[in-house]
């Protein structure tokens, strides 16, 4: 096997053969030049399927051992219930490290294995959480728990370096801020400034880690902090939202200004366009507390107001520029997940506002006829958006 | 690449602080197994499922303080000092300051619950059944224990 040529896709390597002839016609490359350059690579087919079948698989296990946790399985005394669980968790570690080693020790593409024995190994890590704490009468409904899940799964990514428990890490990390806000936000405005800063803390996370290593996490940073975003500006822009009681304590605190310095650090250490994604996330922020300061105060009953019309429309404006700065971040990455997710964000959002708006004035069918309306303009102007920006973009 | 950091040594760092992360996470209780003194207390049933942890019961205990109500200050820590009531302890007067001396259960109150961090018993959902039955036709007790910082931990539920 040629050790000294990189691995790539099939696809690339025949894309890489289509264009070398071109570069050559255009004078770029000279005909000994373009063989070098393809001596460089050699195709390695990727098995899709079975990389599939091995993360569904790492999944079922991991959500069954923790599911296995959640039985309380009183054959076992509570000592030995953890100490399995922790054996489990050491052991898929200890697997997935050796075949880490194999894999690095060749030149391939990373084995889809040892992803799936560090996602796996990452899960258990969950698994052993909920069982000591469980074994140790741990009370219900602890949200630390989660936290601490995630905390671990993250401190193994970044050791490993490892894809697989970092998506583990920032699920159980999402899953642990929103119940820790719904837990103790005490206010709309507590909710909203908990997943915009968080938002701006993850798109800060996204530049660091494309301008220092490992650049492979910087996707899944940048798709957590997209989906924040969206999820805080959408709930900035309920009209039912509002800043009462919003008293959040020091400990909260100390999390908004950490989480606003990360982003805004990341924006002077990153260069060029990317400095913008960490400020734009804190903008997106910014906008989404006025949005819920703001209270119009007319409504009467039914009745709406001019100043809710006007909150209404702010909002809309502001969610179409965040979306749109979703989808030109998703063309500039290359990354459909992102456009899609802005368009996904777009229709959920403007079918609610819709709902809100329009079930107030329109009864029955004709709202279904409204709605679809809204939804074919919304959607061609969205295609039609993201065609010209394609083009603005590539020029 | 030297040997400290080396893949293996990153890996086997990142388990030692993963456990770190969980022995932090119960510490409380840990503790409180591992150096409290055993206090009985009377119990009474609420219910459910944790979606992490299974069925578990929820306890109220009739001789602590079940809610802040009528108790002075801004909730936040709470202590309850344990008094001897013949054979099961119960809470003498709750303080905001941690007391000089225990026995007392270092609580929290930001809620409008008091919590003491031992309203949960999980079980198989089979027991947990039967133990809500026997908590509501019998006498039944928790033994707790509570280490000198006032964490507690439950050790047992059972019907006198």
């Amino acid at each position: 096997m040629d050790t000294t040529s990189q691995a790539v896709s099939p696809r690339q390597l025949a894309w890489l053969r289509d264009e070398l002839p071109r570069w050559q016609a255009q004078g770029l490359v000279t005909g000994e030049h373009a063989a070098l350059i393809l001596d460089q690579y050699r195709a390695v087919r990727r098995a899709g399927l079975a990389r599939l079948t091995l993360y569904l698989g790492a999944a079922f296990v991991g959500v069954g051992v923790i599911w296995l946790v959640a039985a309380n399985l009183d054959q076992l005394p509570p000592l030995v219930r953890f100490l399995v669980v922790t054996a489990f968790w050491l052991g898929a570690t200890a697997v997935a490290e050796v075949l880490g080693s194999r894999s690095a020790a060749g030149d391939g593409p990373a084995s889809p294995t040892t992803g799936a024995a560090r996602g796996l190994a990452a899960l258990a890590f969950g698994a052993v959480v909920f069982q000591a704490a469980q074994s140790l009468q741990v009370p219900a409904y602890e949200p630390a728990l989660v936290g601490v899940w995630a905390a671990g799964a993250l401190l193994y990514a970044y050791a490993v370096r490892g894809v697989a428990p970092l998506l583990v890490g920032l699920v159980a990390g999402l899953v642990w801020l929103l119940w820790h806000v719904a837990e103790n936000g005490g206010s709309g405005l507590g909710v909203v400034l908990a997943l915009t800063v968080a938002a701006a803390a993850a798109a800060g996370a996204a530049v660091l880690q494309e301008r220092f290593a490992p650049a492979e996490f910087a996707a899944p940073w940048r798709a957590v902090g997209a989906v924040l975003a969206l999820s805080g500006l959408f709930a900035a822009a309920v009209p039912d939202v509002t800043a009462g009681d919003f008293a959040p304590d020091r400990l909260s605190w100390v999390a908004l200004a950490l989480g606003v310095a990360l982003a805004l650090a990341a924006a002077g250490l990153s260069r060029g366009e990317a400095r913008l994604e960490p400020l734009v996330a804190l903008a997106i922020a910014l906008v989404a507390a006025g949005l819920v300061l703001w209270d119009p105060g007319t409504r009467a009953g039914d009745r709406v107001g001019l100043e809710d019309w006007l909150h209404a429309g702010v909002s809309i404006t502001a969610y179409v520029g965040a979306a749109t700065c979703v989808a030109v971040l998703g063309i500039q990455r290359s990354s459909q997940r992102l456009t899609y997710l802005a368009l996904a964000a777009l229709v959920v959002f403007t079918t609610f506002q819709s709902f809100a708006v329009f079930a107030q004035i329109i009864e029955g069918a004709w709202l279904f006829v409204v709605l679809g309306l809204v939804f074919l303009g919304s959607g061609y102007l969205f295609d039609r958006a993201r065609r010209e920006l394609t083009e603005a973009v590539a020029a | 690449m030297n040997a400290p950091t080396s893949r293996p040594a990153r890996v086997a760092g990142a388990a030692l602080l993963q456990l770190a992360l969980v022995a932090g996470v119960v510490s409380g209780q840990l503790s409180a197994r591992l150096t409290g003194d055993e206090y009985t207390l009377r119990v009474e049933p609420l219910d459910p499922i944790d979606p992490f942890r299974g069925a578990y019961v929820t306890l109220d205990y009739p001789d602590l303080a079940a809610t802040n109500d009528g108790i002075a200050g801004e909730p936040g820590d709470l202590y309850l000092p344990l008094v001897a009531d013949g054979e099961v302890w119960a809470a003498g007067t709750p303080t905001r300051a941690r007391p000089a001396d225990g026995p007392y259960l270092a609580c929290d109150d930001r809620d409008w619950r008091v919590e003491c961090g031992i309203e949960s018993w999980f079980l198989p959902q089979d027991d947990a059944a039967e133990l809500e039955d026997a908590i509501r036709d019998g006498d039944v007790v928790a033994r707790v224990r509570v280490d000198d910082r006032g964490h507690a931990a439950l050790v047992a539920v059972t019907v006198r």
